[in-house]
């Protein structure tokens, strides 16, 4: 019976030398699911992809993907992804045709379905005015767009994307995001690294979110907010335009605090004490409180609180 | 089967994308011709005692480094990895790399073998040995190519470590000094040079004349260099090409 797990992660470890790359990671992915795994630069996504599609071995742990692991029969899991790199890197000389048809070859398609999915995934991806032209000579959006196509010519069951919109435009991410959707909708299982929070919580089903190396969080982007639910967060707007530095200076309940659309967005440690410092730093600046009101956590307000929650956990570390 | 189907793809898209280049076939062409026909003209009696060695030359030369600029500057362009990510064995990879690498070499050293005939009317007392000369010697220095760049990650670096090993070659391995007349303390060294046998061989095919007793010595020579160049580029491929 086939599993209902894409990807199965047990106990995932690698280090460069004495760099600890990836700690004790474990996680699974279910079949038809967009998972999104999050982490600052140099967190270990990359790392972890590479573990995952065979590109790199690990010191420790046990991959499974789709039922077989990768170090042990390459061949088997090859054939059943595809993998969409941080950076598009298809071949410059070779025409968007012949980079989906050597695609093809290299995935053992016979001639004439190398032909027919080529052209239909040039129509899919809107690259068929394109089909042509070289790979070189096309635009930053239109390569990522081929090497995303390229990596569905097999059909693949899961499918990573590294980073599938980082350096696009704003239409050009959005029409990506889409094509994602899309893809998934057709019953592709995607594994997803970015550090758009805004993407992940709006394509994925589950977020895992990984700091230096060790799994910080996992669940639904609705479940890893209500775990910051004890962060607090007020939106405060002034009668006229005030300094953050005097702000923090006069009031200690107040952690952080950064201007947005015209209020201040702030994190405090306890709102009853915000408040009456924000209401005595207004008088003695001769402003008032216009609206003040609560916050609920954001996706990216609780990868900030764990990747803050990490930090601390590394310097305490001796 | 279906791994050597994928070989043949991954020769047939490189020699597109390029061995057919016309700056790579009229380098690999023009210099050895060059330089055989001022052999020629200096004298056209004596020439052909070089010929072979020139041909040789091509051939190491040729292989050697296109198969070391391909591999090179795929690692820089990202492309190779698109290579390990497909369900290929190393087997395959290394294949596929070395076929088309040698499939230049032959183009190129018969072409030029085909030109000497027509313009000088250069002989060939034996075409199956000449051809496997040919065959053995464009795989075992492809594959030798292939090692070098899959150590390194720059084309000049892999330039550089093939130059400490072809160029102190070339004069040990009957190129340009028969091995009869090499002194006696560099004759062992010229008999653990893949070169040396792929000359011998040439020499065979083109005049019928060699320095060995038998064409079976440089022919299993040839051979077992064959083999310990493709298990020397698996093993480097298997420890190196993931880097």
């Amino acid at each position: 019976m086939e599993s209902i797990l894409a990807i199965a992660v047990s106990g995932l470890s690698k280090n460069y030398g004495s760099l600890e790359a990836l700690s004790e990671v474990s996680f699974s992915v279910r079949r038809g699911e967009i998972f999104a795994y999050l982490g600052p630069n140099g967190a270990g996504k990359t790392t972890t992809i590479r573990i995952l599609s065979g590109l790199l071995k690990r010191d420790a742990g046990e991959v499974s993907i789709c039922g077989a692991d990768v170090a042990s029969d390459p061949v088997f899991v090859k054939e059943r992804i595809g993998v969409v790199p941080d950076e598009s890197n298809l071949y410059p000389e070779l025409t968007c045709r012949r980079n989906l048809e050597y695609m093809g070859e290299l995935y053992g398609l016979p001639r004439a379905r190398r032909k027919s999915q080529a052209e239909e995934l040039l129509s899919f991806f809107d690259l068929n005015g394109r089909a042509t032209t070289p790979f070189g000579a096309l635009s930053k959006g239109l390569k990522r767009r081929l090497t995303i196509a390229a990596a569905l010519m097999h059909d693949p069951e899961v499918v990573f994307l590294d980073e599938p919109t980082s350096g696009l435009d704003v239409p050009s991410a959005r029409a990506l995001r889409e094509l994602i959707r899309t893809i998934n909708h057709q019953g592709a299982t995607v594994f997803l690294t970015t550090h758009n929070l805004h993407e992940a919580e709006a394509l994925s089903q589950r977020v895992l979110i990984l700091i230096k190396g060790r799994v910080a969080t996992l669940g639904t982007p609705g479940e890893i907010r209500q775990r910051v639910q004890n962060l607090n967060l007020l939106s405060v707007t002034f009668s006229a335009g005030i300094e953050a530095a005097p702000l923090l200076e006069a009031c200690p309940a107040v952690l952080q605090a950064s201007p947005q659309n015209g209020a201040w967005r702030l994190e405090v440690t306890e709102a009853q004490a915000a408040l009456e410092q924000l209401l005595a730093f207004a008088g003695g600046e001769g402003v008032r409180i216009s609206e003040i009101n609560t916050i609920t956590a954001s996706l990216e307000d609780a990868f900030m609180s764990f990747l803050k929650e990490g930090e601390a956990k590394t310097e305490a570390t001796p | 089967m279906s791994q050597l189907r994928r070989a043949l793809a991954i020769s047939c898209k490189d020699i597109e994308s390029y061995y057919g280049k016309p700056p790579l076939i009229t380098w690999g062409l023009m210099f050895p011709a060059v330089l055989i026909l001022s052999l020629y003209v200096k004298d056209p009696a004596t020439y052909l005692a070089i010929a072979p060695g020139i041909i040789a030359m091509t051939l190491l030369f040729g292989n050697t480094s296109m198969a070391a600029i391909v591999i090179t500057f795929e690692k820089r362009a990202g492309t190779f990895q698109r290579l390990l990510l497909a369900p290929l064995s190393m087997r395959t990879i290394i294949l596929g790399k070395a076929a088309s690498a040698s499939v230049y070499g032959l183009a190129t050293a018969l072409a030029l073998w085909l030109g000497l005939k027509l313009v000088l009317g250069m002989p060939l007392v034996s075409p199956l040995l000449f051809l496997a000369g040919f065959i053995l010697g464009a795989g075992c220095f492809s594959l030798l190519g292939l090692t070098a760049a899959v150590m390194v990650r720059e084309v000049f670096e892999a330039m550089t470590l093939m130059n400490f090993f072809r160029f102190p070659i070339l004069f040990i391995s009957g190129v340009f000094l028969p091995l009869s007349q090499l002194p006696a303390w560099l004759k062992p060294l010229a008999y653990a040079s893949p070169l040396t046998y792929v000359v011998e061989l040439l020499h065979l095919g083109v005049t019928g004349h060699s320095e060995f007793a038998t064409p079976m010595i440089p022919l299993l020579a040839i051979l077992l260099f064959l083999l310990g160049s493709w298990l020397l580029a698996e093993a480097m491929f298997r420890r190196r090409a993931y880097t």
